[in-house]
């Protein structure tokens, strides 16, 4: 069952008499529950692509249909409602709040959810009980990102967007981070979008989106995904 | 090429570079406004005096002064110039509710006066020489003839000149008059050949009278008169006539007083021009404005300063990635500096450019014509002179500016170019004490995260405290300064003063006669004369309350039912002795000193003065004489008499307020204005830089799915902390920044402080609007932020 469907999506940004086309008439459908890498060199329109799926954003053109909700048209408040209902962010720079400690960044989305998961049980599935009263300065980057992970999960999200998320991590945690995000997507039953430059995460992917110059090149669906563990990295 | 960037920049920082140069501009305005202020009055009255002869010392003498007496006194070494003078107050015929003060400076030497049109001065001539701004107000111009009435005689003069007069620079009636008014009360001058005439026709009706009493036929006693009046009667009558000699000296008054003791074998009342109501006032308005020009501009010099630290360090940390390209393109550290001062630089010339308009501004509101003093000094010149310390100041603040910015770049071009192009690190999070306690984590999001906001940010924290705390200062003590004028005028006209008319007495009218008039006017009197104690001058206030017609009042403003056993200080003597314990005094003019005891203390209105019953000053056997009779009937009811020097209505007292209240008024209206721009642009700045820094979190806030209108809450709410902490503390800080404006501005009016509830409404409403509107205004950004953009960057 689809949960995400863009229909002839493009946004174009304005400046002065110069136009550009960040996505061009881009058309594409996401089924339920499945691992979504968008692989693309940079200014190809994956993060684009992310932050129209993600309700950051309104497209130019097109619809964008997510869980049979149209959110290209909606208003600022009711974008505000989707992003905390629908979807979940993980970004490259973690994007903690550095003045609320581990515990209160995840319990914070809480104030904004209905039906917000336990915090301290999300803390602990990413392994960092230890570190609930710790502020986010204290911590490596590596946990930093465990608890972004467990923070966007907190709000009980249908998709998880991943904007990088091993981006700023060295590769041996990359690739832990990585399992996790994945073992919790599917544990929760959860659609995960990654948006990366990195080819090996494709690998792991049950569907890949190519995009390109605002277009998208190429979607594959792989039968047999590997795991973080069997990519050579 | 870094010009441009300069320019970009500041127009990047638009709001803190605006904010920043508004205080600035503030902060000079208001520092050389006050101080051109004084300065301006110190060199325009200092001027006029010089030009009119004002004089140093004035003697008294109840019996008046003899030619042979100034003689003497003009020979004392060290006197300059000296001359018999006459200053007494008339009432103009048909018109009992105007008044004026008759002048003659017998030889011409001191305390002369200024033409300002019409013919000059003519010690010979017959005609009268009007203060021009009573003329113009009353209608009266060169060639008109004013009737005036002099001891119940009629002088009629024709006005040959308008002028103005140093002695007369603030013309007020008497010591019960706070503010003039020019259209009721003005001041002439006539000359000695005039007054020689006047005092010849009063002697001969005098002798007219008495030769009819004793039978002698009117046609005939005239006639006789004539023949009686010798020459030695009429020099007698004129010296009588001149009970003051008016002096410039620049010796000490003890120095002259010994003087004068040795050359006339008595001791005289001296008054020093220190001790001279329009030379007091005048120097007291400079004294003031002196004040005002030390402490509110430091308020807001001391606020702009510390709003340019705390802009400049967040513009720097801001800026510091830029800081580490010009360094890593090979731009040497002391280009760079140079660049960020300039900054600061021009911050500093574009305010204080501002500034000095400003300034000029506020010191002709309140120094010209047409401004506040204007309804007070009556002068011919208002010019604009600044006093020589402000340039090294001004300059010094510019200079200040650029080194904050140059300290502030200094701090991000240490290490390598690759560090200074590494983003800022915020201070890593400690738990503070606060955290530690229990009840700490049970409060909401909100609450935490505005609180650990504000222990990361203590700098912009105190800032904004700062802000609110004098956006208090400036409402409670510019509104509470209107309420306690406004006590103090209440007090005046309700609390002490019950009677309708004030007449004042002829010195040394026979006793017989005053206590006729007080009889048949069913009045109250009181006497006041100078005194000394310990070589200090003060008042004795003798007192007869029969009718209740004046009250004398305690520090609470209660009325005091006065002891005849003991005398009364006034607040401001109360520090010479406590109650139970002897003072003494001796009236100036006679030898003997009295050792009285002090039963109590009371808030003397307007004089310096020691009080006590006629009854005990009876059982000391004070010589004294009848100053004033206090009565309910109306002026117009009190016939003129050879024993009235001048009557003066509540009403027309009370008015002469007007002006006054007025100024003040203006005066409250500028604090309010500068409260709500001060508090206005400090937590506009302020709140802008929060939320910069914070962009990053209040995106974070929107991605996950929180509605701007919660975000601005949360924005809000931080500024509604922050203003209450501020009112509680800004609160007290504004009753006694506004006490010691009344100690230092009115310490001669023994003023209580009165702030009424509406005060106090005004002042919370006032403050917690500006931060709701300035939290408003910085909300409303929120809308427009870019979850996108704000994202991209690593921290």
């Amino acid at each position: 069952m689809s949960i995400v469907q863009f229909d002839n999506v493009s946004r174009i940004y304005k400046s002065g008499d110069h136009e550009l086309r960040a996505l061009d008439h881009v058309s594409f459908t996401l089924d339920e529950g499945k691992f979504v890498v968008i692989l693309g060199p940079s200014g190809a329109g994956k993060s684009t692509l992310l932050n129209l799926l993600g309700g950051l954003d309104s497209p130019s053109e097109g619809t964008i249909t997510v869980a049979g909700a149209d959110i290209s048209k909606l208003s600022d408040n009711e974008l505000a409602d989707y992003r905390a209902s629908t979807v979940g962010f993980v970004f490259q720079f973690y994007n903690l709040i550095p003045t609320l400690t581990v515990y209160e960044n995840v319990k914070l989305v809480s104030e904004i959810s209905k039906n917000a998961l336990d915090a301290k049980d999300m803390i602990d599935k990413v392994g960092l009980l230890d570190h609930l009263n710790n502020f986010p300065s204290e911590l490596s980057g590596g946990e930093q990102q465990r608890i972004s992970i467990a923070r966007a999960l907190a709000k009980n999200p249908k998709i998880l967007l991943c904007d990088e998320p091993t981006g700023a991590l060295d590769s041996e945690t990359g690739v832990m981070v990585l399992g996790l995000l994945l073992d919790m997507a599917k544990n929760y039953g959860k659609t995960i979008v990654i948006v990366t430059h990195n080819q090996n995460i494709a690998k792991m992917a049950d569907v890949v989106i190519r995009v390109k110059n605002g277009k998208i090149r190429e979607v594959t669906e792989q039968e047999n995904p590997l795991s973080a563990d069997e990519v050579e990295w | 090429m870094l010009l441009r960037k300069l320019l970009r920049t500041a127009w990047s920082y638009k709001a803190q570079f605006i904010s920043m140069i508004i205080m600035m501009t503030l902060g000079i305005g208001i520092f050389l406004g006050f101080n051109m202020e004084w300065k301006t009055i110190e060199y325009d009255v200092g001027k006029f005096f010089e030009e009119t002869k004002y004089a140093d010392y004035r003697m008294y003498s109840e019996s008046g002064f003899t030619k042979d007496d100034l003689e003497k006194i003009a020979s004392i070494d060290g006197v300059d110039a000296a001359t018999r003078y006459l200053s007494v107050n008339l009432e103009i015929k048909g018109d009992s509710k105007k008044a004026l003060t008759l002048d003659v400076s017998e030889n011409y030497s001191v305390s002369i006066f200024t033409l300002i049109s019409g013919d000059g001065y003519d010690e010979n001539g017959d005609g009268i020489w009007l203060s021009d701004k009573f003329a113009r107000l009353n209608n009266i111009e060169i060639g008109d003839t004013l009737t005036l009435e002099f001891q119940g005689l009629d002088i009629e003069s024709r006005v040959v000149g308008l002028i103005k007069a140093g002695e007369h620079m603030i013309c007020l009636a008497d010591s019960n008059q706070v503010m003039p008014d020019f259209n009721t009360f003005g001041y002439a001058y006539i000359s000695p050949a005039k007054l020689g005439a006047i005092i010849r026709e009063k002697a001969l009706n005098t002798l007219t009278d008495e030769l009819q009493k004793a039978g002698v036929p009117a046609d005939m006693a005239k006639e006789q008169a004539e023949a009686m009046l010798t020459d030695e009667m009429l020099t007698e009558a004129i010296d009588k006539s001149f009970p003051q000699i008016n002096l410039i000296s620049g010796l000490g008054k003890s120095e002259l007083e010994e003087a004068v003791k040795e050359k006339l074998g008595r001791t005289l009342m001296v008054v020093s021009k220190d001790d001279h109501a329009v030379y007091r006032e005048a120097m007291g308005e400079a004294k003031e404005g002196k004040t005002m020009g030390s402490i509110l501009p430091v308020l807001f010099l001391a606020i702009a300063i510390l709003t340019m630290v705390t802009t400049m360090h967040r513009i720097a940390t801001q800026e510091k990635t830029q800081i580490g390209v010009l360094k890593a393109l090979g731009f040497k550290n002391r280009t760079i500096l140079l660049h960020y001062s300039f900054y600061g630089l021009f911050i500093g010339i574009v305010g204080a450019a501002l500034g000095a308009v400003l300034g000029y501004f506020v010191c002709k509101l309140i120094m010209s014509e047409n401004g506040m003093m204007g309804t007070y000094f009556d002068m011919p010149d208002w010019s604009a002179a600044t006093p020589a310390f402000c340039y090294p100041i001004i300059a010094g603040t510019v200079l200040l500016l650029a080194l904050i910015s140059f300290l502030s770049v200094r701090a991000q071009l240490r290490g390598t170019a690759a560090d200074a192009l590494r983003p800022y690190t915020p201070k890593k999070m400690k738990k503070s004490v606060l955290e530690k306690l229990p009840f700490f984590s049970k409060m909401r999001f909100a609450t935490k995260w505005n609180m650990r906001d504000l222990m990361r940010h203590k700098s912009r924290f105190a800032m904004t405290l700062v802000g609110i705390i004098g956006c208090m200062i400036l409402l409670v003590g510019g509104l509470g300064m209107r309420d306690t004028m406004a006590g103090f005028l209440d007090l005046l006209d309700n609390g002490v003063s019950h009677y309708a008319t004030k007449v004042n007495i002829v010195e040394n009218t026979e006793r017989e006669k005053v206590d006729h008039l007080i009889a048949d006017l069913d009045a109250d009197w009181e006497s006041y004369s100078g005194i000394s104690i310990d070589g200090y001058t003060a008042t004795l206030d003798i007192v007869h309350n029969e009718n209740g017609r004046l009250s004398v009042i305690d520090e609470d403003n209660k009325e005091i039912d006065l002891q005849n056993d003991g005398v009364y200080l006034c607040q401001r003597l109360s520090d010479r002795a406590k109650i139970g314990e002897y003072i003494e005094f001796s009236p100036y003019g006679g030898e003997e000193t009295y050792r009285v005891k002090v039963v109590g203390y009371n808030r003397s209105i307007m004089t310096e003065s020691v009080t006590m019953t006629d009854k005990y000053a009876d059982e000391l056997g004070i010589k004294y004489s009848v100053s004033a009779v206090y009565t309910n009937k109306d002026s117009s009811d009190i016939p003129s008499s050879d024993l009235i020097s001048g009557k003066q209505d509540k009403k027309q007292l009370m008015d002469s307020f007007g002006s006054f209240v007025q100024i003040m008024d203006s005066m409250v209206l500028i604090l309010v204005v500068a409260a709500v721009i001060l508090g206005i642009v400090v937590l506009y700045n302020l709140g802008v830089m929060s939320y910069v820094e914070r962009s990053r979190e209040l995106a974070t806030l929107k991605v996950l799915g929180f509605r701007s209108k919660k975000i601005g809450q949360l924005l809000i709410s931080q500024n509604v902390w922050l203003t209450v902490i501020g009112v509680i503390l800004g609160m007290p800080a504004g009753v006694g920044t506004l006490y010691w404006l009344i100690t230092a501005l009115a310490g001669e009016y023994e003023m209580k402080l009165m702030l009424g509830p509406l005060t106090y409404s005004v002042s919370i409403l006032l403050t917690f609007g500006v931060s709701l509107l300035v939290g408003w205004m910085v909300a409303r950004k929120n809308r427009k932020i870019d979850m996108v953009e704000a994202l991209k960057n690593a921290e």
